[in-house]
């Protein structure tokens, strides 16, 4: 139709992406400045002299700080794989089994899922201290598939209601059961929203707060958001290392929804859209 | 004959057996330790268990009721949402009108919007509270070298601002989240509806109001309950933000019941903090969840 170029549009644009943007920038231009000029008044827009120094010196004078997103890492990795096998098998079993009270059970797991994190803490602290799960994986892992499970169960039940039912309906009539048309069949068929879940399910692991501050006492267990938050406790806070940690825990996240964009924002509004 | 019925048995047993250990994990994680704090919560015991567990009754509702860090504790929870989901919505609607034009580049600008809400709540709370240093902070340095400011503003620790500053980093990083669920509810709107009001010659602000709000009701209401869950459970923003200073100015529910358990060792004072907490929120997302069911 018209082709007017639309300067406004652009401008708003631009103006809502640097709004978005400028936190992250000036974090990633702050990490690179030296101590003096991270404390330089006025502040340095662009650092001077713009220096590696802070990253070498995570690597070698704070590897607790690298300790801590390789414990994102496993704890992610974990509480990902298991929350999508077990709610997988759920949201199948809700979604495609007709069980009587399928619809009952949605709306409870759904309130459940509103439940705030820190009404568990005091409960969950001391069974954990007393089953020795305090600064393990284990322990986290599993306090993560129990907070993010409702959220799986709703974003997959939600998938498989957009698949077909006649290819299980016939592998069923060839006398497969249940558990392997699940797995060679349902399984391959729904692998873009068991990926768009888990990413998020990953995401939402990495950056969950109290939950890994109370379960991981130990400073060597510590996720990345939890350590790099309690690391300056111990003397001035120290931002050229904090600017650095956080850069370097960030950039999983970033990288993850700078690639699979389509994905997650096709999971978080059909997983809202229910 | 025989046949079905094995057939509708196994199914069920099958579908039993499939969702069970789901049900056993949020039992767990999720339900058994709500059940545990209201039994902490009318006792007296230690973390550990070595002091024995002793009914008191209501003694810790009692001193919570007195409290008067607990309400303001509330308030301060209130106070957080009412300001930030208002200013999420609209910016949200804003975005999302926005991201539904058709320009050159919106796959990145998506992406840049995106961003925010994708980093964890207590990095960007580290972020922000950097920015915001009186000392050596971006926002300052704007403020005092174009003249908006004649001297160093407080933005974290003076009581008046630091709540607004807090709210602007919720603001920052969850309208976009906003914006992505009302998207999705406009480009399902048919877009001969904006065809048919064109032709009744409606402005675009009536197209807006009359065809736009109305369909996108649905969408609003989700992602409001959505946010308004997690701004009632804010704990890490204030957190690494403010640490719930100056003198509890943003000190939310979350941080207070925190503190209680794990600062002052209180423990079952704590838990009595965490039930109250609790059974406000439950009530709200029961109001919710009864007003999705109703949606359509």
């Amino acid at each position: 139709m018209q082709k007017r170029p639309r300067y406004g549009l652009y401008a708003i644009v631009a103006l809502s992406v640097l709004i978005s943007f400028f936190p992250i920038v000036w974090l990633i231009l702050t990490s690179f400045k030296n101590t003096a000029g991270i404390y330089a008044w006025p502040p340095q827009y662009w650092p001077d002299p713009f220096t590696f120094e802070n990253y070498v010196s995570i690597f070698t004078n704070s590897p607790e700080l690298l300790r801590y997103i390789l414990n994102s890492f496993i704890v992610g990795v974990g509480a990902t794989a298991v929350t999508l096998l077990l709610g997988g098998m759920a949201a199948y079993a809700l979604s495609r089994l007709g069980l009587r009270f399928a619809g009952v059970l949605m709306v409870a797991i759904l309130a459940v899922s509103m439940f705030p994190p820190v009404s568990l803490l005091p409960s969950l602290f001391q069974n954990f201290l007393n089953f020795g799960l305090l600064n393990t994986y284990t322990g986290l892992v599993l306090a993560h598939a129990g907070l993010f499970l409702p959220f799986t169960v709703w974003m997959l039940a939600s998938y498989f209601a957009t698949l077909p039912v006649e290819i299980e309906e016939a592998a069923r009539m060839d006398g497969m059961g249940f558990l392997r048309i699940f797995l060679t069949i349902v399984l391959p068929l729904s692998w873009p929203g068991f990926v768009a879940t888990g990413l998020i399910v990953f995401i939402f692991s990495w950056n969950e707060f109290p939950l890994a501050l109370v379960l991981m006492t130990q400073n060597a267990m510590r996720t990345a958001p939890v350590g790099i938050s309690l690391y300056p406790g111990e003397y001035a806070f120290p931002w050229e290392t904090i600017s650095t940690a956080t850069v370097l825990a960030i950039i999983p996240v970033l990288v993850i929804t700078a690639i699979f964009q389509k994905q997650i924002v096709g999971g978080l509004t059909a997983g809202a859209g229910k | 004959m025989n046949r079905t019925m094995n057939l509708e048995q196994r199914t069920a047993l099958t579908g039993i057996g499939f969702v069970t250990p789901t049900v056993i994990v949020i039992a767990l994680i999720l339900i058994y330790p709500i059940i545990q704090s209201v039994v902490l919560s009318f006792g007296q015991s230690s973390i550990d268990g070595s002091e024995p567990y002793r009914f008191v009754g209501l003694r810790h509702y009692a001193t919570l009721m007195g409290d008067g860090r607990f309400w303001n504790a509330l308030a301060v929870t209130f106070t957080f949402t009412a300001l930030s989901i208002p200013l999420e919505l609209a910016l949200g609607i804003g975005l999302a009108l926005l991201m539904n034009e058709s320009f050159r580049g919106k796959g990145l600008a998506r992406l840049a919007v995106l961003f925010p809400w994708a980093l964890p709540t207590a990095l960007n709370a580290l972020i922000w509270r950097w920015m915001y240093n009186s000392d050596y902070g971006l926002f300052n340095a704007v403020a005092l070298q174009s003249g908006l400011a004649d001297r160093p503003i407080n933005f974290l620790g003076d009581t008046s601002l630091a709540m607004a500053s807090m709210v602007v980093v919720a603001v920052w990083k969850t309208s976009s989240f906003m914006a992505l669920i009302i998207l999705a509810g406009l480009q399902s709107i048919p877009r001969d509806l904006f065809e048919a009001g064109r032709m009744d010659g409606m402005t675009k602000w009536q197209e807006f109001t009359q065809i736009t709000l109305p369909l996108l009701k649905g969408p609003i209401l989700v992602a409001l309950i959505i946010r308004s869950m997690d701004a009632l459970r804010t704990f890490e923003l204030p957190f690494n933000l403010t640490d719930g200073g100056p003198v509890n100015a943003t000190e939310s529910l979350s941080l207070y019941a925190y503190k209680a358990i794990f600062d002052f060792l209180d423990f079952n004072f704590g838990a009595a903090v965490v039930v109250v907490q609790f059974l406000v929120i439950f009530a709200m997302s029961l109001i919710y969840v009864f007003a999705l069911r109703n949606k359509d």
